[in-house]
């Protein structure tokens, strides 16, 4: 029989690499006449006639239609979609899948896009990026980063994900101190370790089927790390990559002082005016006008250029202007608080080698990062080195090995929370806006001496700090440092028995060593003290796995079994002077003017798992996977010869391919349409040392041991705490893939929670160790993927996250309904049941039809309850949104990410306006008088809007002349300091430029990649003054209060990649 | 692969896992084990401490009584107690000592030895004994009724009911009665070592510590059990009480942490949050009182240079504004040292006593004036003064005994006397009324506490039980007056 028709042939490429295509579909269109493309990428097609046209398909390709033309040769570039369909991503355990298979939810970020703004720590950039993981940081140079993925799971323990690299969980443990709010300083939680220049992707894990092979450790998601590796190629490659950026602080996010009225606490002191000091400073018989310098608020004199004052620095008798007098104002512009912070700069600078062959493959880089932050004294530096290598022996041995030697120094990290050592705690809360900041510099007389702003008292025995250092002072003196030196990696040995069975033993070690030195320096306000803590940490990781992958027919099965132990030592050793330092600027522990006190901790934990997982298909359009694991932990080994320290759970998730099915296959404007659901149990052991009481110890009294019995009751009775999942999700793309969707629900219940729940003091405990309580997150995830323009040169891309999680705390501990996360300054950080975690409680307005209430003399009433409710720390939904813009070797890049809901409690706001310091203290009342002006002479101000009891208007004015009239009456409503915690952010904008290949030419150098980039350059919107709604303390639970806030730090750079 | 391959693995797989033995899951940093002497000496130290404090952030007594007032952030003395959490400071303080002291009975309770012996090991037991009395008595005389017989339950009670303060008070008084005897029967056969701070384990003293403080409770409830007191009073004074020079005191080793309260505020924390109140300064200044040089510093009050005005400032009690330092009066200089002695019961103290159960006319050794005259003399004494200044002060028109004004007078001279003594200094302002409190800025006697609100942890911790507690005293109010509580003072009107 003679062929009819046109014989095509030709040759199918992808324009990602270059190599052929195997199983690409070509149709004629019209027709059912089809071929498909062979393992080189070759077709062969009998057409009808000349004149058709082709279609090229292939999942994860964008489609191609070619008329023919007459031609009988066609080769065909595909272009790949934005969203590739048959992606491979790595899940539990770095196991690499199919995504079309998984039955839950996995999000992936490009590792260019967390090292392209150079952030000390990674994880802040997965904010906008992934949707249901919420991070938040304080702002401070090298500080922690807050990660909650679908909410917090855990009522008083870790909500922060698990994270691994390559296979090998990363300690996290954070390091900053203070999370109370009472003052410490943020070193930051220590995954930040990981090298963003090394990563080549991370993967989210969210729901616990996902990380359910993790066990206990990865109840709250995993965010798992896959590290850049060396590839097959010519020679060796380089590649170079260097950042610069420099931040400088955004004003909107300072406290807005006032520069009008300067300092004391109201009219009460010894001069006629009442308003300052009154005494012979300059030795000329007359008493002169001195500003009151132990006066830690500005609601004193108004500014009068004829007032000849004597300011704080001018009592010095060293100084050159001693007794000098000076104008009473307010400093030059350029000598205000903001003048304080400096334009931080950021150093990052790689170089990587990497090369490979048949038999091996290697990379290995070194990266440099130093940065100075935004306070004086400031400066972190890092050097990270990474090794990865693998090499066949023969067909079936395949060992890798993967190292990474880390080391960070850094000076002057920021002092957080209500102390001395955070400058902001002055700068937001109490302070004299006459102070001028270029005076200030000068911290320190010739002779030694501390100059501040804050003396007791004029006369020069006064001359010593009584509330504040000068914050010079605090940054050059009274400094920290602190260093580690980590090691991190994992050899691993690959055998294959067969196509279908490999063996994987792979151990993995994570050790560092982290030295804190904290000093106060003589002459300081706080006792002079030198401290240290010394930690070490082991960690080591074994796994044995077997894993197979055989398909049978239609009938695909891939899985594992395997078995892990962790061992993990945490040993601490921390030492401080008691009383203060015997020689100056000696610091030592062992300079110290009482007995030093030495404090050591050391935490042995060990655990032992076998665990399995198994995913079964049909037909490449359904799968059904279930993971089983069991864990036996030493924290659950108690005296107690009946407590069980071995549990077991399973999980299940099953996939469906919608477009796989008949009848939708041929359904050319959907592209992909997956149907998943699973369920999940993960169960979980604690912390060490919590079935067996001890005693604490106290400081000897003389040469006698005093012990006490710990305020923390342990219990022998714990058991493993659990977590149910259930997931529903959806994954569909459509036209050519331009539009996608992922979309997941969830429900989350963790119960029989080991915690130590508080109980009243009178049972002889402050907490007790319980099982005992249950939160639930409920939460509803949208990631949206649109292609609106895509030209050949031109591709517009939109990438939105937006998701929401609704936390309830079922219940608590048998007889405890609510409990305290955190209390101090009127407001309490709460978890109460039948509420969500994190509600701010305190006392609130007293409402008269709906308006604030006052009492006869103008303040305002507050409600009986000291615990109502005010707010959540929670917010109500969070979005990213991506937009790309491609033209040509150009792309411009701008995320936007948004908050709505939540609230926040100010601190700061509280005493900066109680204090006189905030701008919203001066001003004209609604009568049109300087509110600041007694109250008989028209000033004043009064509550706008408010009632009296009886419902009548408020018509009394109160003062606004003096320490807590009006802006903070000894009883104002806790609830007048909650705000709304809402923004919207432009979190990162870039424009990278590749140089195209006809520049480059054939010359030693293959690549050149320019990026401008900036990050935090303007927050759209937000509905606080003084500070930035996004701030937290630290990481932790303790969330929902700003403290002392750093302002926010924009930054901006060039980024520079070159490939030779 | 062949089947030997996969049990071979089997294998491997079982042994890697069986052969891991895991670690024991005991602090090796912290004791399991530790002697009760240790527990014993911090009980005291901690225990003594708090009654001490000088720290208005556990300890608000000095400013309720009016000893001090507050410099910085005045808000405690104007009795808002909420931000800083003051009565669950106390309280907290108070039940980790009672805890430790269970911990001492528990680990001593189980031996025996000889009748010797035994009689030592109920001597420790008596005495720790006393302390818990001694703290329990504080803690109700700051709140009223407390967590009594369901205290200290740990894991079979983590909310435990309060007890009515009266019966409470009657329990500490039939504790000390049988402490007494205790120590009576095994007088000669030793107690604690140097762990006991105070006495170190002087049976005889303890003794007549325990006999002082029935005393003291026992005139606690003059007013409304005057039957009681009378029988406490007797009972106290046969037992024996605190003698001329005698007193109950913690002699700190003034290191720190273990120094004086004042020290610790003053020194080692570098605080300058108070100064004696105008109350005292100007009541000691119109009376002559010897005391103020040992009491009190004294600041130049000259605002011409070359000049120098000594004199004794007072703070005005509760001012809302926050004032200098420099500008008052202090502590005097010994009274800052680390290793100050903190006192709890003295000869003054029990004078005072005696002088006004003579004057409610209980059968007393001497006459109210006699008592009244020793307590004064005892005072001065104690305060490094002479038996001259004693005499003349004595004579002064505002200090002369006088039977009509005894309340007003032993009130007084009483509060004097326990000047460094913020709890019971308080206790006495309460029962006589006198001196009369000097209001707040803004404020009236009516806003004056006759006690501290519960903690404010209790309704989170303990609704149920905190509830029918403020009922049962009428109220979680500041001003609900305790049940040894009377108002006898017209200046101090009672609430209605």
């Amino acid at each position: 029989m003679q062929a009819q028709g046109v014989q095509v042939t030709g040759h199918v490429t992808g324009a990602d690499d270059g190599t052929a295509l195997p199983g690409v579909s070509v149709v004629v269109r019209g027709t059912t006449i089809g071929a498909v493309t062979d393992f080189e990428g070759n077709y062969s097609i009998t057409a009808p006639d000349a004149s058709v046209t082709l279609m090229f398909s292939f999942v994860g390709m964008l489609t191609q239609e070619i008329a023919l033309e007459g031609k009988t040769i066609v080769d065909v570039v595909l272009e790949s979609t934005s969203m590739e369909l048959d992606e491979v991503v790595v899940t539990a355990l770095g196991v690499s899948r199919e995504k079309k298979s998984l039955g839950y939810s996995v999000q992936e970020v490009d590792g260019d896009e967390v090292s392209g703004t150079a952030q000390s720590n990674f994880a802040a950039s997965l904010s906008g990026r992934v949707s249901g993981v919420q991070v938040k940081a304080p702002n401070t140079m090298g500080g922690s980063s807050n990660v909650l993925i679908r909410g917090s799971t855990s009522i008083t323990g870790n909500n922060q994900p698990l994270y691994v690299i390559d296979g090998v969980p990363v300690d996290n443990s954070n390091y900053a101190t203070g999370s109370d709010g009472w003052g410490g300083y943020d070193y930051g939680n220590v995954a930040q370790d990981i090298n963003p220049n090394d990563i080549e992707s991370i993967s989210v894990l969210k729901g616990a089927a996902a990380s359910a092979l993790y066990g206990s450790r990865a109840a709250n998601g995993v965010i798992l790390v896959t590290t850049k590796k060396g590839k097959t190629r010519k020679g060796i490659g380089v590649s170079v990559n260097s950042n610069f950026m420099v931040g400088s602080i955004d004003k909107s996010t300072l406290p807005q002082q006032q520069f009008e009225y300067g300092a004391n606490y109201g009219p009460f002191y010894e001069d006629p005016t009442k308003n300052f000091f009154y005494g012979d400073v300059d030795g000329d018989g007359t008493n002169d006008l001195i500003v009151p310098t132990s006066e830690d608020a500005s609601w004193g004199a108004k500014f009068d250029p004829n007032l000849m004052v004597v300011h704080w620095d001018a009592l010095d008798p060293a100084a050159d202007n001693y007794g000098e007098k000076r104008p009473w104002m307010a400093p030059p512009e350029g000598n205000r608080m903001p003048s304080f912070f400096e334009n931080s700069t950021i150093w990052v600078n790689t170089v990587a080698f990497d090369g490979g062959n048949r038999d091996g493959r290697f990379r290995l880089s070194y990266t440099n990062h130093d940065e100075s932050g935004i306070l004086p004294n400031s400066e972190l530096k890092k050097n990270t080195v990474n090794f990865s290598g693998s090499y066949n022996f023969g067909k079936k041995l395949t060992v890798s090995a993967n190292v990474t030697y880390n080391n960070q120094k850094t000076t002057g990290r920021m002092g957080t929370g209500y102390d001395g050592g955070n400058v902001m705690q002055s700068f937001g809360q109490w302070f004299q806006t006459n102070v001028d900041f270029e005076r200030l510099q000068e911290y320190e007389s010739p002779t030694g001496l501390h100059r501040t702003w804050n003396y007791r008292y004029w006369t020069p025995d006064n001359l010593t700090p009584i509330f504040f250092d000068n914050p010079y002072w605090v940054r050059y003196k009274n400094y920290n440092d602190d260093y580690r030196n980590r090691v991190l990696g994992y050899v691993s040995a690959d055998y294959k028995f067969s196509d279908w069975l490999t063996m994987t033993l792979r151990s993995s070690i994570d050790t560092y060593a982290d030295v804190q030195n904290e000093r106060i320096a003589m002459g300081s306000t706080d006792t002079p003290s030198f401290t240290t803590r010394q930690r070490n940490l082991m960690e080591s990781n074994t796994d044995l796995m077997l894993k197979f992958n055989e398909n049978f027919g239609n009938i695909s099965l891939t899985g594992l079994v395997g078995a892990n132990y962790r061992h993990r030592q945490q040993q601490r050793i921390t030492g401080n002077t008691v009383g203060g330092l015997v020689v100056p600027e000696l610091y030592t522990v062992s300079n110290s003017v009482s007995p030093m006190n030495v404090t050591e901790y050391l935490g042995i934990l060990g655990e032992q798992s076998l665990y399995g997982n198994v995913s079964v298909g049909y037909g490449g359009f359904v799968y059904i996977e279930g993971t089983a694991r069991m864990d036996q932990s030493s924290t659950l080994k108690s005296i107690n010869p009946d407590a069980d320290d071995t549990y077991f759970y399973p999980s299940i998730a099953g996939t469906l391919l919608i477009h796989e099915l008949g009848g939708l296959k041929d359904v050319t404007w959907m592209n992909y349409l997956k149907l998943r659901l699973n369920y999940a149990k993960v169960g979980a052991a604690t912390g060490v040392y919590r079935t067996i009481s001890t005693y604490d110890q106290g400081t000897n009294w003389g040469n006698m041991a005093l012990f006490s019995v710990a305020g923390t009751l342990q219990n022998p009775n714990l058991r493993p705490e659990f977590t149910n999942s259930i997931e529903l999700g959806l994954e569909a793309y459509f036209f050519e893939s331009r539009l996608g969707i992922d979309l997941a629900v969830y429900q989350t219940n963790s119960f029989d929670q080991i915690f130590d729940v508080p109980v009243s003091r009178a049972s002889g405990y402050n907490r007790m160790f319980v099982n005992g309580g249950e939160m639930e997150n409920r939460g509803l995830e949208v990631a949206l993927h649109l292609v609106p323009v895509k030209t050949a040169n031109f591709t517009w891309n939109i990438d939105v996250n937006w998701f929401t999680n609704q936390n309830t705390v079922v219940s608590l501990a048998e007889g405890v309904t609510s409990l305290q996360l955190m209390s101090a300054w009127d407001v309490k950080i709460t978890a109460a049941e039948g509420e969500p975690y994190g509600t701010i409680k305190g006392t609130d307005y007293v409402y008269t039809d709906g308006k604030t209430t006052v009492m006869d003399n103008g303040y305002l009433m507050v409600g009986d309850d000291p615990l109502a409710v005010l707010g959540n720390v929670q917010p109500d939904w969070n979005m990213g949104i991506a937009n790309r813009l491609s033209w040509k070797g150009l792309s411009l890049y701008a995320l936007v990410d948004m908050q709505s809901g939540g609230d926040i409690y100010s601190i700061n706001t509280k005493y900066g306006q109680a204090t006189g310091v905030y701008a919203e203290t001066v001003g004209n009342n609604p009568k049109g008088n300087p509110m600041r002006d007694p109250v008989d002479e028209g000033g004043g101000n009064i509550f706008e809007g408010a009632v009296f009891e009886d419902g009548t208007p408020n018509d009394v004015y109160v003062p606004a002349y003096r320490w807590g009239r009006y802006w903070y009456y000894n009883n104002s409503p806790t609830a007048r300091y909650v705000f709304d915690a809402s923004y919207v952010k432009l979190r990162e904008l870039s424009l990278t430029y590749s140089l195209p290949a006809s520049v480059l030419g054939n010359g030693v150098i293959r690549g050149v990649d320019i990026a401008l980039v900036g990050r935090n350059l303007w927050i759209i919107s937000k509905n606080v003054e003084h500070f930035d709604p996004e701030v937290i303390l630290t990481a932790g639970n303790r969330q929902g209060i700003e403290q002392g806030a750093y302002p926010t730090v924009k930054t901006f750079g060039i980024n520079v990649k070159l490939n030779f | 692969m062949k089947m030997k391959n996969i049990y071979l693995l089997i294998l491997v797989l079982g042994v890697l896992v069986s052969a891991c033995e895991l670690p024991d899951n005991v602090d090796p940093k912290s004791a399991t084990d530790v002697p009760a002497e240790t527990l014993m000496a911090n009980a005291l130290r901690d225990g003594l401490r708090h009654l001490d404090q000088m720290n208005q952030n556990v300890n608000v007594s000095r400013l309720m009584c009016q000893h001090n007032s507050m410099m910085q952030y005045p808000e405690p003395s104007r009795y808002e107690f909420s931000d800083r959490q003051i009565p669950d400071g106390y309280w907290n303080t108070t039940y980790l000592v009672l805890q430790d002291l269970r911990e001492v009975r528990l680990l001593i309770q189980d031996l025996s030895g000889s009748e010797s012996f035994n009689r030592n090991l109920a001597n420790k037991m008596a005495i720790v004994d006393i302390i818990e009395v001694l703290m329990i008595h504080n803690l109700i005389d700051i709140l009223g009724d407390i967590p009594y017989t369901d205290a200290l339950g740990g894991f079979d009670n983590k909310t435990p009911a309060y007890d009515d303060a009266a019966t409470i008070y009657n329990d500490l008084l039939a504790r000390l009665g049988t402490d007494i005897a205790t120590l009576n029967a095994g007088i000669n056969d030793g107690s604690w070592g140097s762990e006991d701070l105070v006495y170190g384990g002087d049976v005889a003293m303890w003794k007549k510590f325990a006999a002082t403080v029935k005393l003291r409770l026992g005139m606690r409830l003059a007013d409304t059990n005057s039957a009681a007191a009378q029988s406490e009073l007797a009972m106290a004074l046969t037992a024996g009480v605190l003698e001329a020079g005698e007193v109950m005191q913690l002699p700190w080793i003034g290191v720190s942490p273990h120094v004086n309260t004042i020290n610790d505020v003053f020194i080692v924390a570098n605080r300058t949050d108070y100064a004696p109140s105008l109350t005292i300064v100007s009541l000691m200044e119109g009376l002559n009182d010897p005391r103020m040089d040992n009491f009190f510093s004294q600041v130049d009050t000259s605002s011409e240079t070359d000049v120098e005005k000594w004199a004794y400032v007072g703070l005005k009690y509760g001012l809302s504004s926050n004032e200098s330092y420099p500008n008052y009066s202090h502590f005097s200089d010994p009274m800052f040292a680390g290793d100050f002695p903190a006192t709890f019961a003295c000869y003054a103290e029990v004078q005072f006593l005696l002088a006004e159960a003579a004057a409610r006319g209980y059968t007393t050794p001497m006459s109210a004036q006699e008592h009244y005259e020793a307590g004064i003399t005892e005072s001065i004494l104690f305060w490094n003064g002479t038996e001259d200044e004693a005499v003349t002060y004595i004579a002064e028109a505002g200090v002369a005994y006088d039977a009509a004004r005894w309340k007003e007078l032993i009130g007084t001279q009483k509060w004097l006397a326990q000047y460094n003594r913020g709890n019971e200094g308080w206790c006495t302002s309460r029962i006589f009324d006198w001196p009369v409190m000097d209001p707040p800025e803004d404020m009236t006697q009516e806003d004056i506490p006759s006690r501290l609100p519960f903690p404010y942890n209790e309704p989170d911790l303990n609704l149920e039980n905190y509830t029918a507690a403020a009922a049962a005293i009428g109220g979680d109010d500041v001003r609900t007056l305790l049940f040894w509580d009377v108002k006898h003072n017209s200046a101090t009107p009672s609430p209605n």
